[in-house]
């Protein structure tokens, strides 16, 4: 049985059904099965053929919106299933947000949502966000960490005025910044001086509870 | 002032073998168009306005609020580069919306652009409240203005007011993600929003556009209708039929041609590694449909990573009377920004090669970026008149190119007409508010 709905769930969430994916996790978490299991075999692995559809050039954006916001809410009923299982062993608040003039939403989600299940608070700035918003958001919530993605090259020019721009505010002290997405590499990260490169979510992950001795 | 209808008939004529006279900048579009070439291959006026406002260095926030000082940095700018054509627009995209109520950021030094944190349309009921597009309103009036300046000054085929297209209009109201939504879940919503679009928002300004004297086209780009933003088969379901409808209606209503979806179906894939020629052929034909010309079109894409014998392959393929679709070959804005002069001018050659020694072709850039080293627009527009010049030499690879020549901006603008209303401009001070 927990294949087949882990299969539903995936098939849900890559062709972006969102009430079939909420429907399949509350079903699943109902009949008992592992929150984590839900999430990295269902509904992780959903967006991540989404993703994969995208590259092969089968899916295109309007098909990744759609798919990023089945995955969106079928991430609901799970956060809080998959807070209560770290027991705040680990963690830190993690602000995320892919920078202005991009509008992709699927990597950032996807390492939302692992750093989720990693036992992170995850403050999700959203997508096309302006430097101001991610000092202010640092300012506001303290974070442990800064993640940022961005799909473009051009767009991934502003992680270094961003970092500069905390640097510049006295606010990277004691804070971590990490940056991803498809133009970016560790090169990249180096340069603009951040703390690690994400090379996918599941990278992102391990990096970013390494940045915190976890 | 040159005659345009001359200036078509000499193109038509040379294009078309009677290589008589010296040709105009114009006559030279047209007989690229109209006929096989002229007597180089032209350079249209590309979309510049943040880039003629650095050029001219004029105050962003009169710039872009003063019909006449944009009117007139964009023709004197693009003359001094030497373009074919003008093409005069300000922040296109946020005219509209401005007006009917959009919270938007003002800067000193670049375009105004809507505060996307702050939707104008959250949910279907905003449709309602937010109502018709009041002429009177927002920049409404200066965009008006330009259009009656752009028919006066520029004159012509290419004079033309400009509005936002209707999908592009949506998303800068309600946002990329939720107009794609729109698009893909909820078709009654999606016909809700084309319809507020095109008749409540834009149509009063095209109203307003066309009561003014000589205003007789509006054109309305749709970049955030672009691939891989829209599918060329989204853009033929809702951009299409959209741009047709608001075109009838301009024509029985208003006696204008109204050209909306510009750029529509325009291959802007970023990833050269996804770069697939079976797609760029489908958005190439949705896009023939959807510009100002039967052109076989390239605008705001990588271009600079594209093998151009695709273009020229779908352009010879959709030939019509033995002759091949015009090319609109687009140098990319980025491109022409980060570029040395020698790779702008190798790809200028490398194009030439592919696709100009048989003809119509036309080159471009869809967007000249602020900070573009104007040496760089130079490079490109004299590489292109003098390598592009009939008959093509038979191994440009060979031709040694010498850096272009021209006098600084402010020297040669000193004996222009727009001299006294930029060296003003740049005086202006913002006026201080006094508080009792």
């Amino acid at each position: 049985m927990s294949e087949a709905i882990f299969d539903a769930i995936s098939k849900a969430v890559t062709e972006g059904e969102e009430v079939e994916a909420d429907r399949l996790v509350e079903q699943a978490l109902e009949a008992g099965l592992a929150p984590l299991d839900i999430l990295q075999k269902g509904v992780v692995h959903g967006i991540t053929r989404a993703g994969e559809l995208w590259k092969a050039n089968e899916y295109f954006l309007p098909d990744v919106i759609l798919a990023a916001d089945a995955f969106k809410t079928a991430m609901q009923p799970l956060e809080p299933r998959l807070k209560e299982g770290t027991d705040g062993r680990r963690g830190g608040k993690y602000v995320i947000g892919v920078v202005e003039g991009d509008m992709h939403d699927l990597g950032k989600s996807l390492v939302g949502a692992m750093l989720t299940s990693a036992g992170f608070e995850v403050i999700d700035l959203g997508i096309d966000v302006p430097a101001s918003r991610f000092i202010d958001a640092v300012k506001e919530h303290q974070p442990v960490i800064v993640g940022m993605g961005a799909y473009m090259t051009t767009t991934m020019l502003q992680m270094k005025t961003i970092i500069s721009e905390l640097e510049k505010q006295g606010l990277r002290r004691g804070l971590k910044i990490m940056v991803g997405g498809v133009p970016t590499s560790q090169e990249f990260a180096d340069e603009v001086g951040a703390d690690a490169w994400g090379k996918d979510a599941l990278d992102s992950m391990q990096k970013a509870l390494k940045l915190i001795g976890a | 002032m040159a005659n345009p209808t001359l200036e078509l008939v000499h193109g038509l004529l040379y294009g078309n073998g009677f290589r008589i006279g010296k040709l105009s900048s114009t006559g030279r579009v047209f007989a690229t168009i109209l006929g096989s070439h002229g007597d180089t291959i032209p350079f249209m006026g590309p979309q510049i306005h943040d880039h003629a406002m650095t050029v001219a260095r004029v105050p962003a926030r009169k710039y872009y609020f003063d019909a006449r000082l944009l009117v007139d940095v964009q023709l004197a700018v693009e003359r001094w580069y030497g373009f074919d054509t003008y093409t005069i627009i300000p922040d296109a995209y946020n005219f509209e919306v401005e007006a009917l109520g959009a919270k938007m950021i003002y800067s000193d030094d670049a375009m105004p652009t809507v505060d996307t944190n702050v939707p104008l349309i959250k949910d279907r009921a905003d449709l309602e409240k937010i109502g018709t597009l009041d002429p009177s309103r927002g920049r409404i009036p200066m965009g008006v203005e330009l259009a009656r300046l752009v028919s006066e000054k520029a004159s012509g085929p290419f004079a033309m007011g400009f509005f936002c297209s209707p999908f592009s209009l949506i998303c800068q109201a309600m946002g990329y993600p939720k107009a794609v939504r729109a698009l893909k879940r909820d078709r009654a919503l999606a016909q809700e929003l084309f319809d507020f679009a095109e008749n409540q928002a834009i149509f009063p300004y095209l109203k307003a556009q066309s009561e003014q004297p000589g205003v007789k086209q509006s054109a309305g780009a749709d970049a955030w209708a672009a691939f891989p933003n829209l599918t060329p088969e989204l853009v033929q379901e809702w951009v299409t039929p959209s741009a047709k409808r608001l075109a009838e209606r301009g024509k029985q209503e208003l006696k204008m041609t109204v050209m909306a979806g510009l750029a529509a179906a325009d291959y802007c894939e970023e990833d050269p590694a996804k770069f697939d020629k079976e797609i760029m052929f489908k958005c190439w034909s949705v896009a023939r449909n959807s510009f100002v010309m039967d052109v076989a079109l390239s605008a705001m894409g990588r271009t600079q990573d594209w093998d151009m014998r695709w273009l020229q392959e779908f352009a010879v393929q959709h030939s019509k009377l033995g002759r091949k679709l015009p090319i609109y070959a687009s140098l990319n804005g980025r491109f022409m920004r980060d570029s040395s002069p020698q790779q702008i001018v190798e790809k200028i050659k490398e194009w030439i090669d592919i696709m100009g020694r048989d003809g119509r072709l036309l080159f471009f850039i869809a967007n000249v970026p602020a900070d573009t080293p104007p040496l760089n627009v130079h490079t490109a527009v004299q590489s292109v008149h003098t390598l592009g010049r009939y008959p093509i030499a038979k191994d440009l690879a060979s031709i040694r190119s010498e850096p272009p020549g021209f006098q600084p901006f402010d020297q040669w603008l000193k004996d222009q007409p727009e001299a006294d209303t930029i060296f003003k401009a740049r005086e202006w001070q913002p006026e201080k508010k006094v508080f009792a």
